[in-house]
């Protein structure tokens, strides 16, 4: 079956077109890259990289991979790292905000010479005038996911969340979970409360705001005052009581879909996350997507294989295979176009999301926003901290972050 | 997950295969090297001794004193993420570094010294519970009763699990909705706790963890001591009418002593530096339930201030070095005075040394 599916993908890539525009034919020595990615073994887009990366070394046996899987924040502090020591891998595959402090490093290289970017979609990993990655797929974003046997339909606003969330929150079982751990979790209702984390020049923190202290009330009164989620939940937490049908509702990724398709199967319900009824704005999840960047470290034909297998990951069939197997929307714009993509009921629930989000910026100075919002979030939570306290101290970290950056 | 067919097997052993054989070589080398360089042609008396050092030494210059000194070097520098590749270095950008590890936060909203506090009171208690604990359970295991072997090779599993493991397992049973700790309060009708996202209770689950993974080692340490001491110590107090806490206060802990203070020290080095623990079982990354290594590690590679960082670990350094040292000197510890003990324990109650 294997072997099949690298002859068919093989054939696909002659097909289409691997040499279109931009593309570098592959080198003919021996050629060994190492891939570095945050895609997971859990929701098989690990499986799935790998897959891809035997298929090019099936129809170019002298390129070879040896792909290892690293947690989000793990790979960037390893990257840095293994950059500085002169250790870095030969390609890098993950969400686009790392294009921040890898191009402030200087440890990335530019891909706007290497590729037709023309051919996807606008890139989230573009800072001043370069693009520093090649996108995978689109979006990387937050969405509504429920089960269908437990709420019919999804609640249109967050009145009718937590009038609806107190009947489902009994026996053990809760309306609603998220992962409470993770400001990118927060980012949606803030959103929604009309705020935003940076103020219109991009890089100027706007964390202490009206907008913060009712998200993050918000948040607090769900869990407390309303009591429709747990008291805790990280990632595996609220994935474990989805799948167990203990929690009605999720509010989870993309790369998710394919997983709790698998799971859910026909149960499975996709919408936006109910609309804010105070302010009767809709939650703006970040959107990105999936990116390859290319350590500045990778030259010669290393660097040809790794633009051409870039080519191939990204052509127009395994687009398409990346949409059917892992329910994520391509980067691109040919595939988009698909009749797949466009009719596909879980993709087109996660475009629904898509188009009510905002692109995540990928500027270094997200990085202290991220790391300012964390603490303070938990803090809030945990019911140690009030909403206006957490929301005064995470604005001075962020500010004091800044300083140290400079 | 790929399984570990033969050809995984092979590929792993070729990797790991080429890294031996580049050291082999290396160390062939440098064997030749010296032995022409101080056989051959010096002709000198201690070429073999200084042969068989020769590859440990370097091995401790290329993994401790390399480093130490590259970190050294960053802590004047002013590397962060935008001086990645070319950091300046210099006297006064170290003062600066020194200056901002006592005067700015060393986290987002932590400052040094709540840090190190906390830091003092996890050594604190850890030492205690290790030695109380692991006293109680040496002086257990000591006497004479059924089973003893298996109970004592049960008391070291805990010991001989991979730190990390056993971290993520505990983080496993901290978990509000499926932990076993939850599920046993919740059972017999309390309220289940808030481990990963309330200070106190995270700061305690963080104990519970470092308490049960330490124990088996003062107590495998105690329990070595205990089993030296000559049975006629006891003997002659018994005849001279003495009770078990002062047999125990009077013979057992003075004769220990040689034994416990090396561990007592290598417990607080540890424990102070012990990372594992403290930064797996804080999964929301709670800033008060961080202790200085952990602090030191966000500071350089969640926050990227490499130079400041290296300086905060030089402090680090001194008051480790620093509370080793009093506390050397406070129980007049000195490492010939495990030879000494070692002595004692030949002699018995009317021989004189």
């Amino acid at each position: 079956m294997k072997k099949w599916v690298c002859v068919f993908l093989a054939l696909a890539v002659l097909a289409g077109g691997l040499f279109a525009k931009g593309g570098v034919e592959a080198p003919k020595g021996p050629v060994k890259i190492a891939l570095w990615t945050q895609e997971g073994e859990s929701e098989g887009s690990f499986q799935f990289v790998k897959k891809l990366a035997d298929a090019y070394t099936a129809l170019y046996p002298n390129i070879t991979f040896d792909v290892l899987n690293k947690e989000t924040e793990a790979l960037r502090q390893d990257f840095l790292a293994a950059s500085l020591a002169g250790s870095a891998p030969d390609l890098v595959l993950t969400v686009n905000d790392h294009a921040g402090p890898f191009s402030v490093a200087d440890v990335i290289q530019p891909v706007d010479s290497l590729f037709d970017l023309k051919l996807y979609l606008p890139s989230a990993a573009a800072i001043g005038s370069k693009t520093w990655g090649v996108p995978v797929s689109s979006g990387n974003h937050l969405m509504l996911l429920f089960n269908k046997d437990m709420v019919k339909t999804a609640p249109k606003d967050t009145d009718e969340l937590i009038s609806v969330g107190k009947t489902l929150t009994t026996g053990g079982k809760y309306a609603i979970v998220w992962n409470q751990t993770e400001p990118f979790w927060l980012v949606p209702w803030l959103g929604g409360f009309g705020g935003s984390v940076f103020d219109k020049d991009g890089v100027t923190p706007t964390l202490n705001t009206k907008a913060m202290v009712d998200t993050l009330q918000f948040l607090y009164d769900l869990k407390s005052k309303y009591a429709i989620t747990p008291k805790e939940a990280d990632y595996a937490t609220m994935d474990t009581l989805f799948k167990e049908g203990k929690s009605a509702m999720l509010i989870n990724g993309d790369w998710s879909l394919g997983d709790y398709s698998k799971a859910l199967g026909d149960k499975l319900g996709i919408a936006p996350i109910p609309m804010v009824s105070a302010t009767k704005k809709w939650p703006a999840p970040y959107t990105s997507g999936k990116y390859f960047m290319i350590p500045k470290s990778v030259t010669g034909d290393t660097l040809k294989a790794v633009v051409a297998f870039i080519n191939f990951y990204t052509n127009y069939e395994n687009q398409i295979d990346m949409a059917k197997t892992l329910s994520r929307l391509p980067a691109l714009r040919k595939a988009t176009a698909d009749e797949y993509v466009k009719n596909n009921p879980v993709l087109r629930g996660s475009t629904s999301q898509l188009v009510l989000g905002t692109p995540m910026p990928a500027a270094l100075e997200m990085r202290c926003n991220w790391d300012a919002m964390k603490p303070e979030l938990n803090a809030v939570l945990a019911g140690t901290k009030s909403a206006a306290d957490a929301a005064k101290a995470m604005q001075d970290a962020a500010v004091a972050c800044l300083k140290t950056i400079q | 997950m790929k399984s570990l067919t033969p050809d995984v097997m092979v590929t792993s052993l070729g990797q790991v295969g080429g890294i031996l054989a580049v050291i082999v070589v290396a160390v062939v080398v440098l064997e030749l090297i010296l032995y022409f360089l101080l056989k051959k042609i010096l002709h000198y008396r201690y070429a073999l001794p200084f042969m068989l050092i020769a590859p440990g030494l370097v091995g401790l210059i290329l993994l401790n004193v390399y480093p130490i000194a590259y970190e050294l070097y960053i802590a004047f520098s002013n590397m962060n993420l935008l001086r990645f590749r070319n950091p300046s270095h210099s006297l006064a950008i170290g003062w600066e570094n020194l200056k901002s590890v006592f005067t700015a936060p060393v986290l987002k909203q932590q400052y040094f010294f709540p840090v190190f506090l906390r830091t003092m009171l996890w050594t604190g208690i850890q030492v205690f519970f290790h030695v109380s604990l692991g006293l109680f359970l040496a002086i257990l295991l000591n006497r004479p009763m059924k089973l003893r072997g298996l109970y004592r090779t049960l008391l070291v599993v805990p010991w001989a699990l991979p730190q990390v493991v056993a971290s993520l397992a505990w983080r496993g049973e901290f978990n509000f909705e499926y932990g076993f700790l939850n599920v046993m309060l919740t059972r017999i009708g309390l309220q289940a706790i808030q481990w990963k996202s309330n200070p106190f209770w995270n700061f305690t689950a963080m104990n519970i963890t470092n308490i049960w993974l330490g124990v088996p080692f003062m107590a495998v340490i105690l329990l070595g001591g205990l089993q030296s001491l000559s049975k006629s110590y006891y003997e002659a107090a018994e005849m001279d009418g003495a009770r078990p806490w002062k047999q125990f206060s009077s013979i057992t802990l003075p004769l220990i002593k040689p034994i416990m203070t090396p561990a007592i020290v290598l417990g607080v080095i540890w424990t102070f530096n012990n990372f594992n623990v403290p930064f797996f079982i804080n999964e929301n990354n709670l800033e008060t339930s961080d202790i200085l290594v952990t602090a030191l590690f966000r500071a350089a590679f969640d926050f990227n201030r490499y130079g400041f960082s290296a300086m905060f670990a030089m402090v680090i350094f001194l008051i480790l070095f620093g509370i080793t040292i009093v506390y050397m000197k406070a129980v007049s510890f000195s490492p010939s005075a495990l030879a000494g003990s070692k002595a004692r324990e030949t002699l018995t109650v009317g021989e004189e040394k």
